[in-house]
């Protein structure tokens, strides 16, 4: 028998008591589903901020990619949409099911609505979807926004990625290149093929992954 | 042996509730009889002021002029008496509500055998509810009735005859002749009237003479007229002004919760929801329910709920009066599976959604499912229940393709037409010759409501900058609905430092 309340009392009871012991190990990795990425870098890296860039195909599949993978591993995440532009018609009701839908207006409610869910700390996925945004509005973002991203990433044990159109982010520890090339044809091919062919490439800096790495 | 509770001055009591402070203070309580007003209750600085229960409110004045007037609070002298009726059920589930502010408890079965003890450990308890309660312990009722009246706070009688023999007559209210009668006969106490002959004193003053030797005797009994639990965990207060400000919302609403949890954590239970009622000015009010997540008795939780909405409430006039009730539950415990991930803190989680819907609106947030209809983007979002434990089935990629991402609202775009498909298309945000087009994929309905008949034809289109895009004509107009994929070309000259390629 497990009592939620309970649960969440005692973890508090052991940070206050251990202060300086993490939730858990460093450079632990929440896994993406996509075969290729998971086998070459070990997922997404948890308690950073990642930034996606590339097209917004991109940035929807991968939206997709992460809602079917969040329910096969039975986790919960949240879309912090700036457009919005998410469109739940075109996802299985399953995965949907897993999927805290945060629709934002202004690119300043979307990061305050992510700060809030990441300093929540009870997600393990969060997703900034930036990419609807004009560039203009992006490059309105103050640098250090990002760097408190960061900040806050790095007490929690959440995977926090920013989807933009262009690398924006400039606090990223690890950012990922989407590369694929999309037709018409694209349309009808079952996504579970298109996320098998999904090129993703990470880049990364600092301490952590550069540890991981090597 | 049989318990009894009493509040002292009941009704000042319920008014002074949530004021303590103003006990050190000459306050009467004021209720209308006919005419006039006239005191009912006064504190002890009052009466030091020559106040007393059953004067006009000018002679009072008169009296004390720094003397503070207080109407009545009904709500809180229910909520008091609901709360003290609480406290009597955790002793024993054989409990009287003898009249407001006095309770009756049955101790007989209790299995108790330190009186002594348990009236120490019960008396802390009665008084997390009010501070002056006074506890009798006693063999009968009407004896743990008079204990209770005449002790300081706690009172064990051991010995009936030792403890009557000193009271006074006047404290078994008897008939006022009878009284008239025994004080001629120079019998003050009850040990001087159970001196007397029983039998003889029947004959000479009548039955009721009979009846209060018995009770001056101690030995009387009579069965409990038992009540029932209190089901509503509520209290309120009315303010005798306006509040301008959040704080003493918020000072009174931790006030009562501390109140009410000890009385649900009495009960072993907990609460599941929580409903916050306002009076405003005008007759006004302002209700709001508060789901809580993971249901509990933990008052530093549910005042977070409270208090993170009150940050954000907006109110057109201002409060007058504040009323909340909590629905209590079981504590409820879940069976999760080994590999499921459940929220770590469901109020904690709570509290972080309550804040976004206060940011942007609560119908903008929430988990999205899909309308029972073939009508392009119907949803609506419903309230997060991730700490739940959810039965899912095996998730199977049941859609092709890549996402759309769609506009809300469309864009009106002007689409030339060859061959029946579409060829060329000029919009604010898409513009160019199509290069290949998917449909048309014509879809209808509500046509059985002709408020709700819609139809509309859609198309995927491919541009030659190798964009792709959805567009929908309804009746003559064509619509940009959304993108599946935008030309991107980057910006020249980031300032964003390369990274190492992994």
């Amino acid at each position: 028998m497990q009592n939620n309340s309970t649960i969440a009392g005692l973890r508090a009871l052991l940070a206050e008591k251990f202060p300086a012991a993490p939730p858990r190990k460093s450079g632990d990795a929440l896994p993406t589903g996509l075969a290729d990425f998971d086998e070459k870098y070990g997922g997404l890296q948890r308690g950073v901020v990642t930034e996606l860039h590339g097209s917004t195909g991109h940035g929807a599949l991968f939206i997709a990619a992460m809602m079917e993978h969040a329910a096969l591993a039975q986790h919960y995440l949240a879309l912090v949409d700036a457009g919005p532009t998410f469109d739940p018609g075109s996802h299985s009701p399953h995965a949907l099911a897993r999927l805290l839908w945060v629709q934002c207006t202004t690119a300043a409610h979307a990061l305050k609505c992510a700060d809030l869910l990441l300093r929540d700390g009870n997600l393990p996925l969060i997703l900034l979807d930036l990419q609807s945004l004009p560039l203009r509005a992006l490059g309105r973002i103050p640098a250090n926004t990002w760097h408190r991203f960061q900040h806050v990433a790095a007490e929690t044990t959440c995977a926090f990625v920013v989807l933009t159109p262009r690398p924006i982010v400039e606090a990223a520890r690890t950012r990922i290149h989407a590369e694929s090339r999309w037709n018409l044809g694209s349309l009808t091919r079952r996504r579970k093929e298109l996320l098998g062919g999904f090129a993703l490439q990470a880049s990364a800096r600092g301490a952590l992954n550069e540890q991981r790495i090597a | 042996m049989f318990a009894v509770l009493i509040l002292p001055s009941f009704r000042l009591s319920a008014a002074l509730r949530w004021r303590a402070e103003l006990w050190d203070a000459p306050v009467a309580l004021v209720e209308k009889a006919g005419a006039k007003d006239i005191v009912v209750a006064c504190t002890p600085a009052a009466s030091a002021s020559g106040v007393r229960s059953g004067q006009p409110t000018p002679q009072a004045l008169a009296r004390c002029a720094q003397l503070l007037i207080l109407p009545p609070t009904p709500a809180q002298e229910r909520a008091l008496d609901a709360a003290l009726l609480e406290v009597a059920f955790s002793f024993s589930p054989e409990v009287e509500q003898t009249a407001p502010g006095i309770c009756t408890v049955d101790l007989r079965r209790a299995g108790i055998r330190d009186y002594d003890a348990w009236a120490k450990t019960a008396a802390d308890r009665a008084q997390q509810c009010a501070k002056n309660v006074q506890l009798g312990v006693a063999e009968n009722p009407d004896l743990a009735f008079l204990a209770a009246k005449n002790a300081r706070q706690i009172l064990v009688v051991k010995s009936a005859r030792d403890f009557l023999t000193s009271l006074a007559v006047q404290e078994l209210d008897p008939p006022q002749q009878l009284l008239g009668i025994l004080h001629d006969w120079g019998i003050h106490t009850l040990g001087q009237l159970t001196a007397l002959p029983r039998g003889e004193l029947a004959d000479r003053l009548g039955p009721d003479s009979a009846r209060l030797w018995e009770r001056a005797a101690g030995r009387t009994g009579r069965l409990l007229r038992l009540a029932r639990v209190p089901e509503t965990f509520a209290e309120s207060a009315e303010f005798e002004y306006e509040v301008e400000s959040t704080e003493p919302l918020l000072f009174l609403l931790r006030r009562f919760l501390d109140s009410l949890t000890t009385r649900l954590a009495g009960l072993h239970r907990v609460t599941e929801r929580m409903t916050l009622e306002l009076a405003l000015e005008g007759a006004q009010r302002y209700d709001r329910d508060f789901q809580v997540p993971s249901p509990t008795a933990d008052p530093s939780v549910l005042f977070r709920i409270l208090e993170t909405h009150l940050e954000t409430l907006r109110l057109e006039q201002h409060p007058v009066g504040l009323r909340l009730v909590l629905a209590s539950a079981l504590p409820s415990h879940d069976q999760f599976q080994l590999f499921e991930n459940t929220l770590r803190d469901p109020n904690r989680f709570g509290e972080t959604l309550a804040r976004i819907s206060a940011l942007i609106g609560g119908t903008s947030v929430g988990v999205p499912e899909l309308e029972d209809t073939h009508r392009p983007d119907r949803w609506r979002l419903c309230e997060p229940r991730f700490h739940e434990s959810t039965k899912t089935t095996a998730p199977t990629l049941q859609v092709d393709g890549i996402p759309l991402r769609r506009f809300r609202p469309g864009f009106s775009a002007n689409v030339q037409i060859v061959d029946h498909a579409p060829a060329f298309i000029v919009s604010e945000k898409a513009l160019g010759a199509v290069i290949k087009a998917g449909g048309p994929f014509r879809l209808d309905g509500g046509w059985w409501d002709a408020r709700d008949t819609w139809s509309t034809e859609e198309w995927d289109v491919e541009l030659a900058d190798g964009s792709l895009w959805r567009i929908s004509r309804t009746e003559a107009a064509w619509q940009l609905e959304g993108s599946y994929e935008e030309s991107f070309i980057p910006a020249a000259g980031s300032n964003i430092v390369p990274f190492r390629a992994v």
